[in-house]
């Protein structure tokens, strides 16, 4: 559709975005280029040095078997990073007022925060995935499969990203859920490592944990690798992404933290 | 004709319980230039956040030509448009960004917001920075942009909420000259001030608002007359209950 036949509804939309977009492209080697490196310092370390004296788990080559929950885990780090920085900042400078003064409607103001991390994360997940499928030829087994759950993963940890930057007053709130909260849940979600390999109770405990259930259904998109019940933890995440995206749209709706 | 504004028994009170506004009304005509002068705390800002959708009244109505604020918010927030006190740019964008995205927001067409962002510019004196970061640009700039940024989409009512605050007096007076032209091609004006000259040079009409309430309105003759007094200097010392500091009481002093 050309730009001359967009609704202004529509043309609103894009705007919201494009500002987003705009941003972390501005800081690209901050948005962009570290979280790419830092994902490769995972592969070498994770892969070439332990992935010689961990050989495979359950069959698969521990570096293949990694992989995808780092590109899971890249893409839900980002996204959320991203989408809290950026709201929190506009909200320090009141830049933000720009935003909340237009026609923009609720729905689309949180869709225009939303998708700016998302993509940030796609694009993160992407070219790790490019890379690594050159070095490494990693397999995409079920791909309807594989796709839909990267997108819930990436949406929620957007979502989760914006609801963040909204109610935070300061840059040590961000930090805290990424630091307390966020990475803790990733790491023990099993990215490094599959449950089945550690001892009880942790074995156990490790089912409580949400992201437990979004690395499995990467993993089996990636490279078939089956572990919980996967049907059930697809219709788990997305029945969780649409609760916290309702809850996120009662927030704009009314206007809490934001509006005075 | 519609009024440009229209607020009727405006409430505002915060989650802490503090109530900014107390029952506010006030019209402002289609064309009009109106200015709302008070000390710091009376409510200004809390109405002017009322207006565009930064605050949520508490109860009572605001309605911009004829659009309600809170029902009918699309329509309302289209025909107006703030440029506040505190710069408020966003520090990652370009000026031309700032221009374009703010129309986007607004929904103007890609032709149509070039065209404009290019007027705007060239308005403010400002071409030649359209492609550098906004928080490189010098204070006499930034608010110029912030100005031509509220102009972008072309509001019917323009809310000024101290556009001349610590600009020197070149910029004053060229901002001067801009609000005037915009006003005499049919822009509605509400102009928050602190330099009461500024009020005299351009305001058709003022109102007085102290501790959340209208505490009077008019001209500057009835307001004067209403106050008993000859000059908005002293009304407004009369408004706020510091008639000592009157020029004329200094003067009587030294004589």
């Amino acid at each position: 559709m050309s730009a001359g036949r967009m609704s202004s509804s529509q043309i609103r939309m894009v705007s919201l975005v494009r500002r987003e977009v705009n941003r972390f492209m501005k800081i690209k080697r901050q948005t962009i280029g570290g979280p790419l490196l830092e994902t490769f310092l995972y592969i070498s370390v994770f892969g070439a040095a332990l992935g010689t004296r961990i050989h495979s788990i359950d069959g698969y080559r521990y570096i293949v078997f990694v992989i995808p929950g780092l590109i899971m885990m890249a893409w839900a780090l980002n996204s959320f990073a991203n989408n809290s920085s950026s709201v929190l900042q506009q909200k320090f400078t009141r830049a933000i007022d720009d935003q909340l003064s237009s026609p923009a409607s609720p729905a689309q103001l949180l869709w225009g925060f939303t998708l700016g991390g998302f993509i940030r994360g796609l694009i993160v997940s992407v070219l790790t995935f490019l890379v690594a499928s050159v070095l490494l030829s990693l397999p995409v087994a079920h791909p309807l499969v594989l796709v839909p759950s990267l997108a819930l993963v990436g949406l929620f940890f957007s979502i989760a990203g914006v609801l963040v930057g909204v109610r935070a007053e300061q840059f040590d709130d961000v930090a805290l859920y990424q630091t307390f909260v966020l990475q803790p849940l990733i790491f023990l979600g099993g990215v490094f490592y599959g449950a089945s390999l550690l001892p009880q109770p942790w074995q156990t405990l490790t089912q409580f944990n949400p992201v437990y259930y979004m690395i499995a259904l990467v993993r089996y998109g990636f490279i078939g690798y089956r572990t919980a019940n996967l049907g059930l933890a697809f219709i788990f995440l997305a029945l969780v992404t649409a609760a916290l995206f309702g809850y996120a749209y009662s927030v704009f709706r009314r206007g809490r933290y934001l509006r005075s | 004709m519609t009024a440009a504004l229209e607020v009727r028994d405006l409430v505002k009170r915060y989650a802490g319980g503090f109530e900014a506004l107390k029952g506010v009304s006030l019209d402002i005509g289609a064309g009009e230039f109106f200015g709302l002068l008070g000390p710091n705390g009376a409510g200004k800002s809390t109405m002017i956040h009322c207006i565009t959708g930064l605050a949520r009244p508490t109860s009572g109505t605001v309605k911009v030509f004829g659009n309600d604020a809170v029902r009918g918010y699309r329509r309302a927030r289209e025909a107006v448009a703030l440029a506040p006190q505190e710069i408020n740019l966003d520090i990652f964008l370009t000026l031309e960004e700032t221009l374009d995205l703010h129309g986007g927001y607004f929904g103007m067409s890609r032709a149509d917001r070039r065209e404009r962002t290019a007027e705007l510019l060239e308005a403010f004196s400002l071409t030649e920075k359209r492609h550098e970061r906004t928080r490189n640009l010098s204070g006499g700039m930034k608010r110029r942009l912030t100005l031509a940024r509220a102009l972008m989409h072309r509001p019917r009512l323009l809310i000024l909420d101290e556009p001349t605050a610590g600009v020197d007096i070149e910029l004053r007076l060229e901002l001067w000259r801009y609000i005037e032209k915009i006003n005499r091609e049919g822009t509605s004006i509400m102009l928050t001030t602190h330099y009461l000259e500024e009020a005299e040079q351009l305001c058709d009409r003022i109102a007085f608002i102290n501790h959340g309430q209208i505490a009077a309105q008019g001209t500057i003759g009835e307001l004067t007359s209403g106050y008993g007094v000859s000059t908005l200097e002293d009304a407004y010392l009369e408004l706020v209950g510091r008639q000592e500091l009157s020029r004329s009481h200094i003067q009587d002093a030294v004589i």
